[in-house]
């Protein structure tokens, strides 16, 4: 009786959680990702409606319409078969929606990938196969990946909070990319091009950071970490690690 | 056949029997067999590759398959399942039927069609030599052979070469076939088969076959390049050497995108001719599927580059919005469907429970990829598991359940015999539910980050449960492709026999005898409708319609 009530409470804290509506996403860790967040949550309600109606739409047709006992074996449906009114509004609605969808997605787009002209700072991203090399050349820091494979930590970089970087991303070899999860975002690192793009972390903590695109032997290792911390605790890591060379 | 006393119009062929008929044959009927049982033969294949991911991604740690191997077994899995299965399989479709449903007695270049057929063979062979039987390993760069990656520096192995060699078969077999299909419909259509007649599967796999011929090019172009680039010192898509790897990326994936339609548009096709049979009813909005079918082929040449908003390079919105758009179309099919059933008398015989799992499984695609088609939600989802639900979706739950369907649906007229419809439920219901448990957790877990063509991951991201689950759902999802192997080869033992039209079909083809004459038809009904089959079969509804115009000669 208990178990049953306690998992009926997990039941109802996890529709609850559902309902909440991250819809399994995390919730983005920096101003870019939160406004992307935003924007998938809209997405989300949309298509929960769109599909709501589409399978009810089917689940009426098929059981208000299946075969009955009663009819007889060449029984015919009912000669329904055009109707150009019904189907001019079962096209325009569609239009309708993605036109709306895609005036808000190119609102995103252009924020998120906005790059402000006065960083607080610049990270440099260089991938190659199979790791990382993250410099700040204002402060002279360069953090490096360790040959990886299976069990090898990759690299941690940090990053202030509330601060605007900017990331400028490239490969010296094959293409990578660049990828953290909370942060809703990830770009390619191609060789010959510098991807530019800001970050403006509003979450303290650790993200876990990957490459994403599929870059040969150990792809699945070249992983790395970002630290989001104050601006002040930022500074002392900086001179502590232009201290230890 | 006999030919009787016929006076021979060629030199006729010295009848053969065995296997040698089957090698040396031009008809399409036979062509269509071979494809669909090759293709078939490589869904297997592809399947059991899968099946090994799977088993290395159901816990973290790195436990069956080395990187090495993985990252060729995900590169092969990918290259069967696109150019030598579903695709193919299509052919294979279109090859048996067209011909049928617009009453002609073959296709228009019948020696043509056997060499497609061998082309595309032979260039399987030449994937799957690339992939386990070459020494410095197999091909491992994903399916897209990406340069700088499929370059000569990072993939020095003979994999890669034998690879594009592959491709660029196929691709010239998809092309010769494609020139087939079109030829056939638009000069050998019976009389009475106008174009606003034509049976909507024949509609859309002539608007795949023109596809083809726009989208494979560029692409065999893109792989001759690569060759260059690999063995002739070539620099097209070298960074090092002056060239652009972005430039690969176009021309690859203005195949890539008409590709992914042109694996469904056959298929969107099947359900299309089963749902108003087993409503009992006519297609509802013929023309306006038809429009639809064509609106698709459109559009789906100009959104290649949502495949690379994440390069940074194609920050155009033009992409996104014709990616949006395409959505339009296919929503609109998704009504024709409805609309059908609508006011039906529905039964749920095997080929309609698939087609109504692929209108369940390919919604969560369609929606799924209208979130896909936004360039700031790609910046999260793409090269995510997320993704790799997503085109599950369309192409295994939508494509993949359309060559079950078709398969439940034609195989009656095909072979004379039926497949076991109590079998053939429990094939539906294991699939069902092994595919959605398959790939369901597949968006969650890449919700949570997991990137895709990873063969390890680590602890604590929340990722081992849905890969655990995941892979479990491939099991259930083998049981019924077994199930469904173990009716196909025990039914010619049983031989329940068909007639000639099982299921009340509407099209040509069931106006003719299971299996169809050497030549497809001893008589062809008139044809006053898109119904003809239907017309001949209800003839007091249909009037004089239905008189078949030869009855008195057959």
């Amino acid at each position: 009786m208990t178990a049953a009530r306690r998992s009926a409470s997990t039941l109802l804290a996890l529709t609850a959680a559902s309902c909440s509506s991250s819809f399994g996403m995390p919730r983005g860790s920096t101003e870019q990702g939160r406004d992307i967040f935003d924007l998938w949550q809209i997405f989300f309600w949309a298509g929960i409606a769109v599909a709501a109606l589409v399978y009810g739409l089917i689940g009426w047709s098929l059981v208000r319409y299946r075969r009955r006992r009663r009819d007889a074996d060449d029984a015919q449906g009912l000669p329904f078969h055009a109707n150009v009114p019904l189907e001019i509004v079962y096209t325009a609605i569609p239009v309708v929606i993605v036109i709306a969808l895609f005036a808000l997605s190119f609102g995103t787009e252009d924020r998120a990938s906005s790059v402000s002209p006065t960083p607080d700072v610049t990270l440099r991203a260089e991938a190659f196969s199979w790791g990382w090399r993250f410099s700040y050349p204002g402060d002279g820091v360069e953090v490096v990946s360790e040959p990886s494979g299976e069990g090898v930590p990759g690299p941690e970089i940090v990053l202030p909070l509330g601060e605007t970087t900017r990331i400028e991303l490239t490969s010296n070899d094959v293409i990578h990319a660049f990828w953290v999860p909370d942060f809703l975002y990830k770009r390619d690192a191609i060789p010959g091009r510098v991807n530019v793009f800001d970050v403006t972390p509003t979450d303290l903590g650790e993200f876990h950071g990957v490459c994403s695109e599929f870059c040969g032997l150990h792809h699945a290792y070249m992983t790395f970490t970002v630290r989001v911390v104050s601006p002040n605790e930022f500074e002392a890591w900086l001179a502590s690690e232009r201290s230890t060379p | 056949m006999s030919t009787g006393t016929r006076t021979p119009v060629v030199a006729a062929d010295r009848p053969r029997a065995g296997p040698v008929a089957w090698l040396t044959t031009t008809d399409h009927k036979k062509i269509g067999v071979l494809y669909c049982v090759t293709a078939f033969a490589y869904f297997l294949i592809g399947g059991a590759l899968a099946g090994a991911m799977r088993a290395e991604l159901a816990d973290t740690g790195n436990q069956l398959v080395g990187p090495q191997s993985y990252n060729t077994l995900f590169t092969v899995h990918g290259i069967i399942m696109i150019f030598l299965f579903v695709a193919p399989f299509g052919v294979g479709l279109a090859n048996y039927l067209v011909p049928l449903q617009i009453g002609a007695p073959d296709m228009a270049f019948p020696r043509l069609n056997a060499m497609s057929y061998w082309f595309f063979a032979g260039g399987g062979v030449l994937v799957l030599l690339s992939s386990f039987a070459t020494d410095a390993g197999g091909v491992a760069t994903g399916w897209y052979l990406y340069p700088p990656l499929s370059g000569p520096r990072y993939s020095p192995g003979v994999g890669p070469d034998l690879l594009i060699l592959g491709l660029a078969l196929v691709a010239i077999s998809t092309l010769m076939s494609g020139v087939n299909v079109i030829t056939t419909t638009f000069l050998m259509r019976a009389p009475g088969m106008t174009m606003w007649r034509l049976p909507i599967f024949t509609w859309n796999v002539v608007v795949t076959a023109i596809l083809g011929l726009v989208a494979f090019p560029p692409a065999v172009a893109a792989f001759v390049l690569l060759l260059f680039d690999r063995r002739l010192g070539g620099h097209a898509f070298d960074p090092l050497g002056g060239g652009d790897p972005i430039v690969y990326q176009h021309l690859f994936w203005f195949l890539g995108h008409p590709e992914v339609y042109i694996l469904i548009l056959p298929f969107f096709g099947v359900i299309t001719e089963i749902i108003p049979v087993f409503s009992r009813k006519r297609l509802f909005g013929y023309t306006g599927f038809v429009l639809a079918t064509l609106a698709i082929g459109a559009l789906s040449t100009g959104v290649w580059a949502h495949h690379m908003f994440t390069t940074g390079v194609v920050d155009n919105p033009f992409f996104s919005a014709m990616t949006f758009t395409i959505a339009v179309p296919t929503g609109v099919k998704f009504f024709n469907w409805i609309g059908t059933m609508w006011g039906g008398k529905i039964t749920f015989r095997v080929p309609m429970l698939f087609a109504v799992g692929f209108l369940l499984n390919f919604l969560i695609g369609g929606v799924t990829g209208v979130m896909l088609a936004s360039a700031p939600l790609d910046f999260q989802l793409s090269d995510s598991y997320f993704l790799v639900s997503h085109f599950h979706y369309t192409m295994m739950g939508g494509s993949v359940f359309g060559i079950f369907a078709a398969i439940y649906f034609w195989w009656p007229k095909a072979f004379g015999y039926r497949l076991s419809e109590r079998l053939g439920r429990g094939v539906f219901a294991l699939m069902f539910v092994g595919f959605n448990m398959t790939f369901w957790p597949q968006f969650v877990v890449g919700l949570r980050g997991m990137p895709r063509r990873i063969v390890d991951y680590a602890p604590g991201l929340g990722w081992e449960t849905p890969n655990l689950v995941s892979s479990l759902g491939v099991v259930v999802l083998s049981a019924g492709v077994l199930v469904f192997l173990l009716d196909a080869l025990t039914s010619r033992r049983r031989r329940t026999p068909a007639g000639d039209d099982p299921w009340g079909g509407s099209s040509l083809e069931w106006a003719t005898s299971s299996p169809p004459p050497e030549h497809n038809f001893t008589s062809l009904p008139r044809i006053r409708s898109d119904r003809p089959a239907y017309d001949l079969h209800h003839r007091a509804e249909a009037g004089e319609a239905g008189r078949p115009r030869s009855e008195e000669t057959a």
